[in-house]
């Protein structure tokens, strides 16, 4: 077993040398608002080559839906520490502001968009500053609470359409929807990158690795956590807002998802919580695959999410960046003299980071 | 008179939500872990009822004999699904990330939920127990003999768990891994069995409770999420660790339950029972008689 695996090490260093992945890295991060402006690019000239609205339109247009939640979700559960499992319940009420705006007081959908976010962040406020106090095991279950409470009260009110749902039919088209979601991504994108290289995103981080030492250090925790929180909640009620009109049609059981957002802590997980590229590569990821099963095997790709999430935990829970990046630093324990000088370069390899 | 009989279908209904906690606390107090799966193991208790007695009379139909007669089937089974279920999943996340250990559960939940859908549709699904006179009046107050023995045989589940955990060596065993899992490796314990045999005996009650729901509510493959979150309620309130509490807890959360279905309205239940479990784990993060609970 130890042979055969550091035989296949070896192999595999030969091939993708630990050091190139390192550079690589080193390259992402020193450039990350280059690549965030060819990805944009990119996305952006995808319609003009020739994609036209469709089935394709339709699928990119979820994929840039479910990295703005995945890397929302990673504001909190990633870079903060605070798993929750809650977070669709932002989506949905951003998906019923809009839904409601829009067809009960015909209001414009940009004005009904924004107020979607604006209304999603109010309740981050109002429901962060009860469920932020909370730790780990019951601060998942209380988020949990939390969606389907939010569900089952958009199940009894009126003004939602109770279960049966709102139909939506003044819709504006798919590619205006494509170029929605891709602006909020990539703006939501920035801010995180932004952000994890600010002292804002340092206290998340050091909230994440130890609340304590961070409370005792001076910073006012609850002001961090909640604002971070809130951020997460402002993306995913955007995304909620323009989801609603983007799929036509709204009703508890979408609105307030459980499944999906298991499905977006998977994706964050798969390409790497606690970074920006992690979840928006694991949502691309995850939705392709998905997109597939479904096609092929419908009904089956709930199965297969629940499969995905165990293997990825029990797998390689440190998600595609964390390993590449335990990869690439590898070499560099090496290079520093390998264990006999790891006491001596404590202090550089954590100044490195 | 109308509270006293809601109350009264309360406690009925809640000696089942108490049981399910009862398993629920055992694997948080021993394995120290949050069973998102747990809501898995009632619906799954419940069809095995349902296929069993399908087999036996062609519908799900019987006396109430036949139907007792089925609960031990539940109850093998579902000891053998929670066994495995800890073995090949749960004990390669002990130890990591209490967030990792949510997920697999919760990817578990997700796994066996969807795959019952595929296997017998998404359609609820009831048990028919065929009485000569299906309810009885005590005193004004109506209570149907079939919700009388699933409570009876709840609280015999729930009894049976404390006397196995209390008198025999495996149940000792359960209780010194609770307490200190290196201590208990050291006096010759296996730890890792004595895990599993924890989540099987969990997820055994819960199937035993299963088939009585299948009887007076009914079964569909995405009932389980209801039944861990009340679990979850029913725990924050008796406190961690604690059977008596988990009894009380689920009386309590029954008895609550059915007052606003019955003054308000049924849709509502869920959305108090989470802002009481809210204002509770707030208030009072201890639980009304637990001794103290790691935050």
């Amino acid at each position: 077993m130890s042979t055969s695996d550091e035989d296949s090490r070896g192999a595999l260093r030969s091939i993708l040398p630990p050091e190139s992945v390192d550079r690589f890295l080193d390259a992402c991060n020193d450039h990350g608002w280059q690549l965030l402006g060819v990805g944009t690019l990119a996305a952006v000239s995808l319609p003009l080559l020739g994609l036209e609205a469709g089935y394709f339109m339709t699928v990119i247009t979820e994929m840039f839906l479910f990295a703005i939640l995945a890397l929302s979700w990673d504001i909190v559960g990633g870079q903060t520490g605070y798993p929750s499992f809650g977070n669709m319940a932002f989506f949905g009420i951003g998906a019923y502001t809009t839904a409601i705006l829009t067809k009960d007081f015909a209001l414009a959908f940009p004005v009904a968009f924004l107020l979607a976010g604006l209304v999603a962040l109010v309740s981050a406020a109002v429901i962060g500053v009860v469920v932020l106090r909370l730790r780990g095991h019951y601060f998942a279950i209380a988020t949990l609470g939390v969606l389907l409470a939010a569900q089952q009260v958009s199940r009894n009110l009126d003004i939602t359409g109770g279960a049966s749902g709102k139909i939506l039919l003044q819709t504006p088209s798919g590619e205006a929807f494509y170029y929605l979601f891709l602006a909020v991504l990539i703006v939501e994108m920035g801010v995180v990158y932004y952000l994890s290289s600010t002292r804002f995103g340092f206290v998340l981080n050091a909230i994440r690795d130890d609340e304590e030492k961070a409370t005792a250090m001076g910073f006012n925790t609850t002001y961090y956590k909640t604002a971070a929180w809130m951020l997460a909640a402002l993306f995913t009620g955007f995304a909620g807002g323009a989801y609603s009109l983007f799929n036509t049609f709204i009703d508890p059981q979408t609105a307030y998802n459980g499944a999906w957002n298991v499905e977006l802590i998977a994706m964050a997980l798969l390409g790497g919580s606690g970074t920006v590229a992690g979840p928006v590569i694991g949502a691309f990821g995850l939705h392709t695959i998905i997109e597939i099963v479904e096609s092929y095997a419908v009904g089956w790709q709930l199965v297969l999410l629940g499969g995905a999430v165990i293997v990825t935990v029990i797998g390689f829970p440190n998600g595609l960046v964390g390993t590449l990046r335990e990869y690439a630093s590898e070499m560099e324990y090496y290079k520093h003299g390998g264990m006999a000088a790891a006491n001596a370069d404590d202090a550089e390899v954590s100044s490195d980071e | 008179m109308a509270a006293t009989q809601f109350v009264v279908n309360g406690l009925l209904v809640g000696a089942l939500f108490a049981a399910v906690a009862v398993g629920f606390a055992l694997i948080w107090g021993v394995v120290d872990i949050i069973n998102l799966a747990h809501g898995e193991m009632v619906m799954l208790g419940g069809y095995t009822s349902y296929w069993v007695l399908s087999l036996v009379t062609g519908n799900a139909e019987g006396s109430p004999l036949l139907f007792l007669a089925t609960i031990p089937v539940a109850i093998a089974v579902l000891f053998v699904v929670g066994y495995a279920l800890q073995r090949t999943l749960v004990s390669r996340v002990i130890g990591t990330d209490i967030f990792l250990t949510l997920l697999v559960t919760f990817g578990a939940s997700i796994a066996i939920q969807q795959l019952a859908i595929q296997a017998w549709s998404a359609n609820p699904r009831s048990i028919q127990v065929r009485f000569a006179d299906p309810s009885m009046t005590l005193g004004g107050i109506v209570v149907p003999k079939m919700k009388l023995i699933a409570f009876v045989g709840a609280i015999v589940l729930t009894a049976l768990l404390y006397l196995f955990l209390q008198k025999t060596r495996t149940g000792r065993a359960i209780r010194a891994v609770s307490q200190n899992p290196e201590a208990a490796a050291l006096v010759g314990i296996d730890v890792e069995h004595t895990r599993a045999v924890t989540f099987g005996v969990s997820s055994a009650i819960a199937g035993g409770v299963g088939s009585f729901i299948a009887v007076i509510l009914n079964i569909q493959p995405q009932m389980g999420l209801i039944y861990t979150l009340k679990s979850f309620v029913i725990v924050v309130f008796g406190g961690v660790g604690s059977i008596p509490g988990a009894l009380i807890g689920g009386l309590l959360l029954g008895s609550v339950e059915e007052l606003v279905a019955g003054f308000i309205s049924s849709q509502w239940t869920l959305a108090v029972s989470f802002s009481l479990l809210i204002v509770l784990l707030v208030v009072k993060p201890k639980g009304l008689f637990g001794q103290g609970v790691e935050q």
